[in-house]
């Protein structure tokens, strides 16, 4: 499997991409300026980046790059300039903050704004999705972190009583939320957050409060989780990589991992890849930099441009035009990507219009794309099936057959075994009674 | 025969030893006639006997001379006065023997337990006071949760008991207990209610004796106190002690506090009936205010607060079922809105408000109708929540509380009405939301008048803080008003503006409030809420000048703040400057971060947060380049001639803050942009304050910017670079004028000139030409000197020449020990010589110089040669 780092930057230099083991750089996906957590990988499919606009311009934009081309094949653009992006582990939604604090969620497949909510008083700085997709973690610049959860977003009954529509609201940051990572505790995870207040903070999802206040010597622009997770990984703004123990026993404890550069340039984004423990920083003068953070040291660097990395994302490819199993809706449209996001939220057009499916986990052979699905596009879904005849459903009869064979077979083994050992041990029983 | 005791004691004493010796004598003495043996040995058992008597004073003892065991053993007696006198001598003998209580603590309680239910009313009254005074002021330290175990069998059988007086002895005991150890009261929550409820009905035993009923009152108050019915002792455990909590634990529900409360409330319920019933006993008497007097005061005071606790606590457990969906118990009904207990409280209590005396009577009497008139308001506050109160009840009511914020009732104390005030500003923020237009204006009104009245660092004006935030950000989120009700939007604009004054108003004697006003500013900043007015815009900006700064400005007391103050401050002011940033604010900034006394790490945060604005897109960027130079070139740095140690030491430590700064401003600008842009835009006003000659420091700050930002070859222009060669001639020799040679650290001498040559040097390197015209610039002065060391006679100004000249050869002589530095003037090599030549000249011609004066020379001129030779190789 090939394991790829993305990174783009403020100013216009493009998404770099290199690989990892090799460092060298492949294609680079151009024009793209986007803000701080404004770049994500969708679904690992294809990639999508917010873009940063002047303060004039009405709307804000989002691109699309499939992984092969390095022209921009898809543009929407929203009501408002987009701040902090993300899409959930399938690859099915995309959410995005923007600068007046709302936070909207589209849905990939169809380009459909299924929902749009106000989030916070300020604009949103990042977003990000628990490990089983179910809670949405947004921080923003009034330094507030709220947790939704994506199924009680739509509980209209839940709103009419008045009630919150997140789940948590974390407002002990006293200035602006830069990062937000969350460990693999599912729904009941601990996140940490850090501020330009300088401290970082740890958070019980399930309890709603707060565990641990972290204070460093500046200001952290970004936060990288240990897979092991006892430790996190803070990129300051005075070009130093902490290491701070989550179970912190006061509130100065922290190392530091190293400098990324001498001229003292502010690290401004972390990864981590778990394949290999690697961690990965992006400074501001335009350097990428891979680091074993075992041994305390760098062991590769990349060069993105000369303007500040404010993303980095560690992707693993796969390409959807490869796939033959993907029924997907969009590719009527002849492209390989999903179609452009929607403006505003469609109402009333029919009366299954948002109204959201939870399927329950999909088996691993299902194709993406058919869990989590609003109801109508499984309704086109349906259609598509039925239009394209028994072909798909003949195929799948087959690979069953096989299967079933296969099964039988490994039954009459497993009971010829069996047999066997019996065997052995009745023999050995009598040998032992005689 | 009590009387006759101490005296009898002594000869006691001796009787005793005498006695027992011959009765032992005698003893021994019978069997054998002529066994002379045993004598001797009768004599060994006389010497333990001895030593008995001997170790006795040994024996802490009280001033009766008997020990505890004895003192113990005698508070069994049946008699009550030598039980009494033992208790009083237990007392003495405590009092000066401290540590006997201590190793026998609970032997004694198990002994003296007993006597709660003494028949004799004396000797309950010392066995009260023993308790009260010694035992359990001792315990305080130590886990009383088994001497507790010991003694409540004991009071409950006592407050069984079939005299009047011994229950009440008991209830006043266990009062005490509950004061010393508030958990016994949630260990046996329901049978002590059952007792206090007993007592109470009981009440035809008291109607003469109100002070009887009073202690049953009392105690029963406490406890009900005691019940956890405040939600934000909770919040504060929520936010206490972060650290020791366990990440990944499992909480267990059972440890709740609460669940140990779970089956008193069907005994609350009737114990309010029970109180309600008593509270209707004392109307009439409170009507007739003859006979009303301080102890019946003080039984209403303690039937008026237990209910309040009761009520409290039952809208709590419902609540909080509620929220935390628990599974509905038998206790699922909330006890006032069970029919009967409520039309109980509306009719019989709530009904009789307010309290009035039928004859004006002023004084002590009427502040204690106010006193109990504010907790009946307490209570309907909290009901009122729930159920529907007839309207002319409410109406009653919220006039009471609207003259009660608005400081009308004139009868009442001071202290007592900020008391009441304090207790009823909670619920103010509820109440606006739920009354009427009318009433919702005047309380306003009435809480406008109590935030603006209260003194500044008052506990009440801590509680209107925390008010203004639960009516403008309840939770967190700011609750939307009507947009057309601009009433409720007046009012909080205008408490609103009043916050950074009274900001200034604290100073910095009341950092508490401080730190809430602060926190509550920046709350309302993070979510927007500061629509503000230009008055406030000033005070926030005299908040952050300094005091002692420029003579009629007012100063504010930021710098004088605790840290975290401060830093909370700082939060705020990011906020500020993202919605109303105005220059003159900036300029405040500036006078903030120039104050001299401001701790050097507050300095770098300023910095930065105007930084994260900047780069958030706050502040115009021509404003940001102008408090980075403004902070540059106007920071005084301590003069370099002050030479005490002391004051070196402090320079030095100053001097590395400014060093800090100047770091931190250059990668900030770094940061910002194009190096070669931004100095395009910056060159003009930097190269301004290079003309008005810089102090050494402030010169070597701004060429550190140039050099940050430009880049080989130099990209300054023609004239720029003229300024500069200017400029730089004099610094140069101020660097080695100025920094006093260190004869012993030559290494730690280099550096520190290194730190102000090295701009110079990149200058140097980036532009050969200015390399040219400084060396040159060097030159004309050495031989402007020269001649006026030839012509003037004068000695003062002939040293200065001759320092000069010096100075000008040691630059060059520390340019010349840079390798690098070395090739960058080797261009400039015929300028040297010429420096050369004149310092030779000088040497060998001049008349006026001293003999001193010629020695330094010729060295000057040695070195000056081996240098310039070394140049050619």
């Amino acid at each position: 499997m090939e394991i790829y780092v993305i990174a783009s930057s403020s100013i216009d230099g493009g998404i770099g991409c290199w690989d990892l083991k090799s460092g060298i750089e492949q294609l680079r996906f151009k024009p793209c300026a986007s803000p701080a957590h404004g770049l994500t990988a969708v679904g690992e499919k294809f990639l999508a980046a917010s873009q940063l606009r002047n303060a004039s311009a009405s709307s804000g934009s989002i691109f699309y790059w499939s992984w092969n081309k390095p022209q921009v094949e898809v543009k929407s653009f929203p009501v408002e300039s987009i701040k902090a992006l993300a899409a959930n582990n399938e690859g099915t939604y995309i959410v995005g903050g923007g600068t007046s604090g709302d936070i909207y969620l589209w849905e990939v497949a169809t380009g459909k704004l299924l929902k749009k909510w106000h989030g916070h008083y300020r604009s949103v700085t990042c977003l990000v999705f628990s490990g089983d997709d179910s809670l949405l973690v947004s921080g923003s610049q009034d330094g507030s972190i709220r947790v939704w959860s994506l199924i009680r977003l739509f509980d209209d009954f839940q709103r009419q009583q008045g009630n919150t529509l997140y789940e948590h609201n974390f407002n002990e940051h006293t200035m602006a939320v830069t990062d937000i990572v969350i460990d693999y505790g599912g729904c009941n995870a601990m996140i940490v957050s850090a501020s330009e207040d300088r401290t970082c903070k740890v958070w019980s999802l399930s309890k709603g409060k707060l565990l641990r206040n972290i204070v460093f010597p500046s200001a952290i622009n970004s936060l990288a989780l240990d897979p092991g997770g006892s430790v996190f990984y803070a990129g300051g703004r005075d070009s130093k990589i902490y290491i701070g123990a989550i179970n912190a026993t006061s509130e100065y404890g922290t190392q530091v991992l190293g400098s990324v550069s001498e001229q003292s340039k502010a690290v401004t984004c972390l990864a981590y890849c778990a394949d290999g423990n690697l961690l990965i920083s992006g400074s501001e003068d335009g350097g990428l930099c891979v680091w074993d953070p075992k041994l305390r040291r760098p062991v590769l660097t990349f060069r993105h441009g000369k303007s500040p990395v404010n993303n980095i994302q560690v992707v693993r490819k796969t390409i959807v035009a490869n796939s033959n199993k993907s029924h997907s809706s969009w590719k009527r449209h002849g492209s390989a990507l999903p179609p452009p996001l929607d403006k505003y939220e469609r109402s009333g057009e029919d009366a299954m219009d948002g109204i959201v499916i939870v399927d329950p986990p999909p088996l691993s052979d299902v194709p993406a794309y058919s869990s989590f699905l609003s109801a109508d596009l499984i309704d086109e879904q349906v259609k598509e099936l039925q239009q394209q005849g028994s072909a798909a459903t003949e195929i799948e009869m087959e690979r069953l057959k096989l299967e079933y064979k296969k099964s039988l077979q490994m039954n009459d083994q497993w009971q010829k075994n069996y047999e066997d050992l019996l065997q052995v041990v009745m023999e050995e029983q009598n040998g032992g009674t005689n | 025969m009590v009387r006759s005791k101490a005296p009898a004691k002594k000869q006691q004493k001796k009787g005793i030893d005498f006695k027992k010796i011959k009765r032992k004598i005698g003893r021994k003495l019978p069997p054998p006639k002529n066994a002379t043996n045993t004598e001797i040995k009768s004599k060994a058992i006389v010497i333990p006997e001895q030593s008995v008597a001997a170790e006795k004073s040994d024996f802490a003892t009280s001033k009766k001379g008997l020990t505890l065991d004895e003192l113990l053993k005698q508070t069994s007696h049946p008699n009550s006065k030598i039980r009494n006198d033992a208790l009083h001598g237990i007392e003495d003998l405590f009092r000066n023997h401290p540590a006997e209580l201590q190793s026998h603590k609970y032997a004694i309680i198990q002994k003296l337990k007993e006597r709660i239910c003494d028949d004799d009313n004396q000797v309950r009254q010392t066995f009260y006071r023993l308790f009260k005074a010694k035992i359990f002021p001792a315990f305080k330290e130590d886990s009383q949760g088994p001497m507790v175990s010991l003694l409540m069998p004991c009071i409950f059988l006592a407050m069984a008991a079939s005299a009047i007086d011994v229950r009440l002895m008991a209830f006043k005991f266990f009062h005490l207990v509950v004061e010393y150890y508030p958990p016994t009261f949630s260990l046996d929550a329901e049978k002590i209610l059952e007792n206090y409820k007993d007592i109470i009905q009981k009440n035809h035993f008291y109607v003469e004796d109100k002070s009887k009923l009073k202690v049953a009152l009392s105690g029963l108050a406490h406890c009900l106190s005691l019940l956890p019915c405040d939600e934000s002792d909770t919040e504060s455990q929520k936010k206490g002690p972060l650290q020791n909590q366990t990440l990944h634990a499992y909480e267990q529900d059972a440890a709740k506090e609460c669940a140990r409360f779970a089956h008193i409330s069907g005994r609350l319920k009737e114990i309010v009936g029970v109180l309600v019933n008593c509270f209707q006993d004392f109307i009439p008497l409170i009507h007739a205010s003859r006979g009303f007097n301080e102890q019946s005061f003080e039984c209403i005071r303690h039937i008026l607060c237990s209910i309040g606790y009761a009520i409290k606590f039952s809208i709590r457990r419902h609540t909080q079922r509620q929220t935390s969906w628990l599974p509905a118990s038998e206790e699922a009904t909330l006890m006032i809105l069970d029919q009967d207990i409520a039309s109980m409280l509306s009719k019989k209590l709530l009904g009789s408000f307010p309290l009035n005396p039928d004859n004006n009577l002023y004084g002590k009497i009427d502040r204690w109708y106010f006193i109990l008139n504010s907790v009946l308001t307490k209570i309907f506050l909290e009901v009122s929540e729930w159920s529907h109160l007839p309207t002319d009840l409410s109406n009653r009511f919220l006039e009471f509380i609207e003259n009660t914020l608005l400081g009308k009732i004139a009868s009442s104390s001071k202290p007592v009405h900020a008391e009441t005030s304090l207790a009823l500003l909670p619920f103010v923020p509820k109440l606006i939301l739920r009354v009427d237009r009318d009433w919702r204006d005047n309380l306003l009104q009435a809480f406008t008048t109590t935030f603006s009245n209260c003194k500044s660092g008052s506990s009440l004006k801590l509680a209107c803080i925390s008010i203004i935030r639960d009516v403008i950000i309840p939770n967190g989120d700011i609750l939307y008003p009507n947009a057309s009700d601009l009433t409720v939007n007046n009012y909080q604009s205008a408490w609103v503006n009043k916050l950074p004054s009274l900001l200034i108003q604290l100073g910095d004697e009341h950092p508490l409030s401080t730190q809430a006003v602060l926190q509550l500013l920046l709350d309302l900043g993070r979510v927007g809420c500061l629509n503000t007015s230009p008055e406030f815009e000033d005070d926030v900006r005299n908040f952050f000048i300094p005091c002692q700064c420029e003579g009629d400005v007012p100063g504010g007391p930021f710098a004088s703040l605790p840290r975290e103050v401060q830093e909370l401050a700082l939060c705020f002011l990011y906020y500020f400057t993202i919605d109303n940033f105005s220059s003159p604010m900036l300029s405040a900034i500036v006078s903030c971060c120039l104050n001299p006394q401001l701790e050097p790490a507050l300095l770098y945060r300023i910095v930065e947060i105007l930084h994260t604005a900047y780069r958030a897109g706050y502040i115009q960027i021509t404003d940001h380049f102008s408090f980075f130079i403004t902070l540059i070139a106007r920071t005084k740095v301590v003069p370099e001639k002050l030479q005490s140690a002391m004051e070196c030491n402090e320079r030095e430590t100053y001097c590395g803050t400014y060093k800090e700064l100047t770091n931190l401003v250059c990668s900030y600008l770094s940061e910002m942009g194009d190096g070669s842009l931004v100095l395009q835009i910056l060159e003009k006003v930097l190269v301004e304050q290079i003309i008005l000659k810089p102090a050494l420091d402030n010169g070597c700050a701004i060429l550190r910017m140039i050099c940050a930002l430009d880049s080989k070859p130099t990209i300054l222009s023609e004239s720029s670079l003229t300024a500069l060669s200017e400029y730089l001639p004099g610094y140069l020799v101020d660097i080695v004028s100025c920094i006093p040679e260190d004869k012993e650290n030559s290494y730690l001498y280099i550096q520190t000139c290194l730190y102000y040559l090295v701009p110079c040097y990149f200058l140097f390197d980036r532009s050969s030409k200015l390399t040219e015209q400084v060396l040159k610039r060097m030159r004309s002065m050495v031989i402007e000197n020269t001649k006026a060391l030839e012509s003037v006679q004068d000695k003062e100004s002939g040293r200065t020449s001759l320092n000069l000249i010096q100075c000008i050869v040691s630059v060059i002589l520390l340019m010349h020990n840079d390798a690098k530095v070395r090739k960058i003037i080797l261009s400039s090599k015929s300028e040297i010589d010429l420096i050369l030549q004149n310092v030779i000249t000088l040497q060998s011609r001049s008349t006026s110089l001293t003999v001193e004066g010629k020695h330094m020379m010729k060295i000057l001129g040695e070195r000056l040669r081996i240098a310039s030779k070394s140049l050619l190789a």
